[in-house]
């Protein structure tokens, strides 16, 4: 419990120390916020202005405690989107999350974020899911056919797979699928939620192939140590059929490092959503934080740093504990 | 890659139990050579330095001019492949082959003093977390560590990329140098704890060594064999980290041509001119296929158990 608890708070740490190093960048580069929202004509006195009522004219220490105070705080359990005070928070009840407005869209930050997050998680998980199917099924089959030429070739493609850059197997699918055969929208996002399933496809699968062939290796390796252990050799002298021995025995004991793997992926996955957003103009997170860099988008690009760091964070916090809660050893030093 | 091997001789016995790497040079070159990955690596490899060193020189036109006579068809569109334009020109009309032997030489230079940078930043990391272990030193390094891996690189990469108003290689590989030491720490720091406490590293403390020498003479040589590896498959990190910047638009500012925003031009004419994309997408598989595999052979041959 204490070893929960001290895992917990350094969580929390890492994402404080990511969010200040963030604001310090941010706060470094060399662009004018103030400037970039009156515009290149406007008079001094109105980027003056502008420029005191986003506080930019205060120290940096007085700009990060506001952004601090700011960021987790509590407030009226209900208020109007035109308050002066809360306008641009999200809230739970009392507690409110605020992460400023966006230069450039002039919406409240946390709004955004709302949109897009669910985009990137439903990209996430079907390029997870995509992964873990392929890479478990052809893992399996390469180890149940260990050094025969469907073997070879498993391992050459994953090895492929490994390599083969985001954008390369996005560019290839988007000419093959959608110029090609037209089977799917070459990008975007689509009205419907057919729609939306449809323009899922391509990118989901994109995202998934780096994760797909890495899951192929470790699942083959992994199957390979289990077959020629001696419970197995037991279950096929009891006379059970290779299909019962390879799923039911060797494939669940081979599955522990790969559930492991599934959790820690997730939060991967967000990070690298950033190239396949892109390729197919898939209006997430990743798109958004890229349009952010290039706008130079001051409180955007906090608010894509706070959800990112979170994630990752969150997911290997998740498979810590998740471990400690499989695994009685883990589970039994960490008591004591 | 010389100096390891050459330092493995003389602690034989112990690099035997550290790295499984035991054999003379001769052997283990020939172990290499026998080792498939490898070979496959050392030819996309050889293919890609060649490219890079003799494409610019062979190269029949100019890598940053258009032309508008004989690279344009009679439709206003890119010419396709032929004996004058070996991989045919792009959006506006240069010759796709000279950006794409420009754009090797960048990848190449980029992606080698990158890991250089990392690897030794790493190493010197990783070695001072591992001896001095659960002392003050290791805990600041290791959680500094654990904060850059949860740190979300690419956002502040492409933030400089944007802020700075020409990016040139210089500012790219020193980015991507001084964020990408961090995986290098951590194994750096595990297999300095295997050898700290090895016999000869007892005895030459016992004989009182300075830490200095025992650290440069017996521990560096025997976390050399990984940290060869992983600089290896590194050099396919930086060389892709490169093109996905440029690809993003924060990368070496056109009109120098790199791989990533040669990719992104030619992504609207998918149909009318696929070679503009294509050409530097497999060029991309290419170099990064190359060094995972050698990667993968150095660490078949040095690390036997993995197998």
């Amino acid at each position: 419990m204490k070893r929960v608890l001290r895992r917990l708070a350094w969580a929390v740490f890492v994402v404080w120390a990511t969010v200040t190093i963030a604001f310090l960048v941010n706060h470094a580069l060399p662009s004018d916020p103030a400037r970039m929202i009156a515009g290149q004509q406007a008079p001094p006195a109105a980027v003056a202005k502008i420029r005191s009522e986003l506080g930019l004219d205060r120290p940096l220490w007085s700009q990060y405690g506001r952004f601090l105070r700011r960021l987790v705080h509590f407030g009226p359990s209900s208020f109007e989107k035109t308050d002066p005070q809360h306008g641009s928070c999200a809230n739970a009840g009392p507690l409110h999350l605020d992460l400023g407005r966006s230069y450039q869209q002039r919406r409240p930050v946390t709004t955004i974020l709302a949109e897009r997050a669910p985009r990137t998680l439903l990209l996430a998980f079907a390029a997870a899911c995509v992964q873990a199917l392929i890479g478990v099924s052809a893992g399996v089959f390469a180890a149940t056919r260990r050094r025969t030429s469907a073997d070879r070739l498993a391992v050459g493609l994953s090895m492929l797979g490994v390599s083969a850059p985001t954008f390369v197997i996005g560019l290839f699918l988007q000419w093959l699928f959608a110029y090609r055969l037209r089977w799917f929208p070459i990008d975007g996002y689509g009205e419907t939620a057919l729609e939306h399933l449809a323009s899922l496809v391509l990118p989901a699968i994109t995202l998934g192939v780096f994760g797909a062939a890495y899951y192929t290796r470790i699942v083959r390796d992994e199957m390979i140590g289990e077959l020629s252990s001696d419970y197995v050799r037991t279950a096929r002298a009891k006379g059970l059929g290779p299909l019962q021995v390879t799923v039911r025995h060797a494939l669940r004991n081979a599955m522990m490092p790969i559930v492991t793997m599934f959790g820690l992926e997730i939060g991967t996955l967000v990070g690298g959503a950033v190239v396949t957003e892109s390729v197919f103009r898939w209006p997430g997170l990743g798109s958004l934080s890229v349009n952010a860099m290039l706008d130079r988008d001051g409180p955007l690009i906090m608010g894509c740093v706070v959800v990112t760091s979170t994630a990752v964070v969150l997911s290997t916090l998740a498979v810590d504990l998740a471990y400690a809660f499989l695994d009685p050893r883990v589970r039994r030093s960490g008591s004591s | 890659m010389s100096t390891w091997r050459g330092d493995d001789r003389s602690v034989s016995g112990a690099a035997a139990r550290v790295s499984g790497a035991a054999s003379p040079p001769v052997r283990m070159r020939d172990a290499l050579l026998r080792n498939t990955a490898f070979r496959a690596g050392l030819v996309l490899v050889g293919l890609l330095v060649t490219l890079a060193l003799l494409g610019p020189i062979v190269a029949r036109h100019d890598p940053y001019t258009s032309d508008f006579v004989g690279g344009i068809t009679s439709e206003n569109l890119p010419v396709g492949p032929s004996a004058e334009y070996w991989l045919g020109t792009d959006r506006i009309f240069r010759d796709v082959f000279a950006r794409l032997a420009t754009g090797a030489r960048i990848s190449l230079a980029i992606g080698i003093a990158a890991t250089a940078i990392a690897t030794c930043v790493g190493t010197v990391v990783g070695v001072l977390a591992g001896w001095y272990e659960g002392r003050a030193l290791d805990t600041v390094l290791m959680r500094l560590v654990d904060v850059g891996l949860a740190f979300p690189f690419l956002l502040i990469v492409m933030a400089l990329g944007a802020a700075l108003d020409r990016t040139t290689a210089t500012t790219i590989l020193l980015t991507l140098g001084l964020t990408g030491w961090l995986g290098v720490a951590r194994m750096v720091r595990a297999k300095t704890l295997q050898v700290r406490n090895l016999d000869f590293v007892v005895a030459a403390r016992a004989l009182g060594q300075s830490t200095w020498r025992i650290l440069a003479k017996h521990v560096l040589p025997n976390v050399a064999g990984p940290v060869v590896v992983i600089a290896t498959l590194l050099v396919a990190q930086m060389i892709l980290a490169e093109s996905v910047l440029s690809y993003l638009g924060a990368g070496i500012s056109p009109p120098t041509p790199t791989w990533g925003h040669m990719l992104l031009e030619g992504q609207d004419y998918l149909t009318a001119a696929p070679w503009i994309s294509g050409a530097p997408a497999a060029a991309i598989l290419v170099a990064v296929l190359g060094f995972n595999l050698l990667g993968d052979g150095l660490r078949d041959v040095l690390d036997p158990r993995k197998t």
